[in-house]
């Protein structure tokens, strides 16, 4: 009975999908037979007759396929569960130059309105993607369209046939009805490989993207490099390099009182001694925030083993296989590392936490978990953001999972290619 | 004493030698690289060597692995590391196989010369040296482990010091204290660690040991 009851609700579930499936993929190949119909109602013989049809095609093709294709991926989405990638033309910013005019990624306009409308239709019309949509809208009008259609008017039989008091068109409409009801909870479905093999973004879009994103990844290295040089010379410059100078200054004068003064050219000496320490220290302290001295001499692995012995927490570090990466990548996940941890303690109050590295062939996943109180959020412009954003440029990822009421989970992955 | 220094830095180098002929001692050899290290150890067998941990060919942790496989072939060889920073793990790694005569300072350690040498002749005596930063922050690592939480905070205080390589008279004058007091501390202290009665600086090493919760 209750198995009765599943099916039954499935056949209701899948019949409501099958008609919404066919109602969007058979729009536009409607629209076509319509224009057809009526160059046809018009006499086929007349060449003039067909004017109307032809643009009447031409438009219906043009203005439907993009909503049909997002509605078919919004239906693909919801019920099939894979979210397809649309890979349509994003518009550049529109922006003003010193000239005066807007430069919109393709032209020069006199005013902000001209340059925003020359910019949608160039984008809108010489977008790659309108061919795919154009060659999906065809190919599932011919597929997914009438296997989806096939329940409704299996129905529509059987109402038709069981209205009729003959026999044989009553045996034909029972038919139908066996039919519309077995084949509703499956029909639908044809429509998720269609949209799979013809909905995909191309390889030339697909490479498109990958540029745009590359390049946007590099401004952003590149800024982020600049900044971090600027702050090394500026520490050298205001910290070590004026020590120097203090240091060289006091030789000089314990030079000049040596003969005279001894007692003064030693205290100067001294002076000196603890000037050359202090700059050391300083000296040490920017290394470290360089490129830690363990990370160098031992690799990843030991540098975070030698982190986690220097924090307020109990860290165990394991790795289930030796562990090679090139050294930008030691260095952005080593960071990343510390970061999380010295989180843990500061914001978290955490009291445990483990570290563990794994390299296969895919690459290279360092999970990091910790017995805080959780609630990990990543804030723009924050220590995780930039930990994000150093990982993108190796392709990396990063995946918080941070309850409140803890435990946090981090998880990040450098791909193989890279590591 | 008859010392070997080992350093990559030509002009460091150079400054050892210097300093340590200035206070009377023998230096039998020199080396610039991680191998040449551990043969001279194994040629020379120095009362004591200075070794830097980062040098030639690879620019990684040589010395310090030269000086760790030279221990292995000759337990108990006094080696004194000197390095631009301070790690507990490499002083953890110098200290596992507890048999001391073992030293881990920063370079700027041979700015006050009385001090350095004083580590040198240490270390040569099979005690040990160990910077205060090290040890630091072992103090401010987690909380202590195994046995350590028996020990009033005095003793405490004490061993931290006992690590560092001060002799009990230093320890009592870096605290105000007789050595009469400090050797009670350091005798009890021995008995709540569980550290049998034999000669006084192997009892050092293995609480310094147990210090560093090395089993």
């Amino acid at each position: 009975m209750r198995r009765v009851g599943a099916w039954a609700a499935a056949a209701v579930v899948g019949f409501v999908r099958a008609c919404a499936v066919a109602a969007v993929t058979l729009l536009v190949p409607a629209v076509w037979a319509g224009a057809v119909a009526l160059g046809w109602s018009w006499g086929p013989a007349n060449p003039w007759s067909w004017l109307l049809p032809v643009l009447l095609v031409g438009a219906g093709s043009l203005v439907l396929t993009r909503p049909v294709c997002r509605a078919v991926r919004a239906l693909v989405a919801r019920w099939g569960g894979r979210a397809l990638p649309a890979g349509y033309r994003q518009a550049p910013p529109v922006v003003r130059m010193s000239t005066g005019f807007w430069w919109n990624g393709f032209s020069y306009e006199r005013t902000r309105r001209d340059a925003l409308m020359d910019q949608h239709w160039r984008i809108r019309w010489r977008d790659p993607a309108n061919l795919r949509d154009l060659r999906f809208v065809a190919v599932a009008g011919f597929t997914a369209g009438p296997v989806a259609a096939l329940p409704p008017l299996a129905l529509a039989a059987a109402a038709l046939g069981l209205a009729r008091p003959e026999a044989p068109a009553r045996l034909l409409g029972a038919l139908g009805l066996l039919l519309a009801v077995g084949s509703a909870p499956y029909a639908w479905r044809v429509v998720i490989p269609v949209a799979e093999r013809f909905l995909r973004p191309s390889r030339a879009m697909a490479l498109a993207e990958r540029v745009a994103e590359l390049t946007a990844q590099r401004a952003d290295a590149t800024v982020a490099q600049a900044a971090e040089i600027r702050r090394i010379e500026r520490d050298l410059h205001d910290g070590a390099q004026a020590r120097l100078v203090a240091l060289g200054l006091s030789l000089t004068t314990a030079q000049l009182l040596v003969e005279r003064d001894p007692e003064r050219a030693k205290a100067l000496m001294r002076d000196a001694q603890d000037g050359a320490k202090a700059s050391l220290a300083e000296l040490r302290g920017l290394i470290q925030g360089i490129s830690p001295p363990v990370l160098t001499e031992r690799g990843l692995v030991d540098a975070v083993r030698a982190l986690a012995l220097d924090l307020r927490l109990n860290v165990s570090v394991e790795t289930e296989t030796p562990v090679r990466a090139d050294a930008p990548i030691e260095s952005a996940v080593y960071f990343g590392v510390a970061e999380l941890l010295t989180n843990a303690v500061k914001h978290g109050g955490a009291t445990r936490a483990g570290v563990t590295f794994r390299q296969d062939d895919h690459g290279l996943v360092v999970e990091v978990e910790d017995d805080g109180s959780g609630g990990v959020r990543e804030r723009p412009g924050g220590g995780l953001a930039g930990l994000r954003r150093r990982l993108d440029a190796f392709d990396g990822s990063l995946e918080i999972t941070s309850p409140p009421g803890g435990p946090t989970h981090v998880r990040m992955t450098v791909p193989c290619e890279y590591s | 004493m008859r010392i070997l220094v080992a350093e990559d830095l030509y002009l460091l180098r150079e400054g050892m030698v210097h300093l340590i002929e200035a206070c009377g001692h023998e230096v039998v050899a020199t080396a610039a690289t991680g191998p040449e290290t551990l043969d001279a150890l194994l040629a020379h067998r120095p009362d004591v060597s200075v070794v830097d941990v980062r040098m030639p060919p690879t620019q990684s942790d040589e010395g310090l692995r030269a000086a760790l496989a030279a221990r292995r072939a000759l337990p108990g060889l006094p080696i004194l590391i000197l390095s631009q920073h301070v790690e507990q793990l490499y002083a953890r790694e110098l200290l596992a196989d507890g048999s001391g005569g073992v030293g881990y300072l920063l370079k700027e350690s041979v700015f006050d010369a009385d001090q350095f040498i004083g580590s040198l002749e240490r270390v040569a005596a099979g005690g040990t040296a160990m910077d205060p930063a090290v040890i630091a922050k072992l103090l401010s690592a987690s909380p202590p482990e195994r046995g350590l939480s028996q020990l009033t905070e005095r003793e405490y205080q004490v061993l931290g010091l006992m690590a560092e390589g001060l002799s009990n008279q230093a320890i009592g004058r870096r605290l105000f204290l007789s050595d009469s007091a400090i050797s009670k501390y350091t005798t009890s202290m021995f008995g709540r660690l569980g550290i049998a009665d034999d000669d006084d600086t192997n009892r050092r090493v293995r609480a310094v040991l147990t210090y560093l919760n090395q089993p």
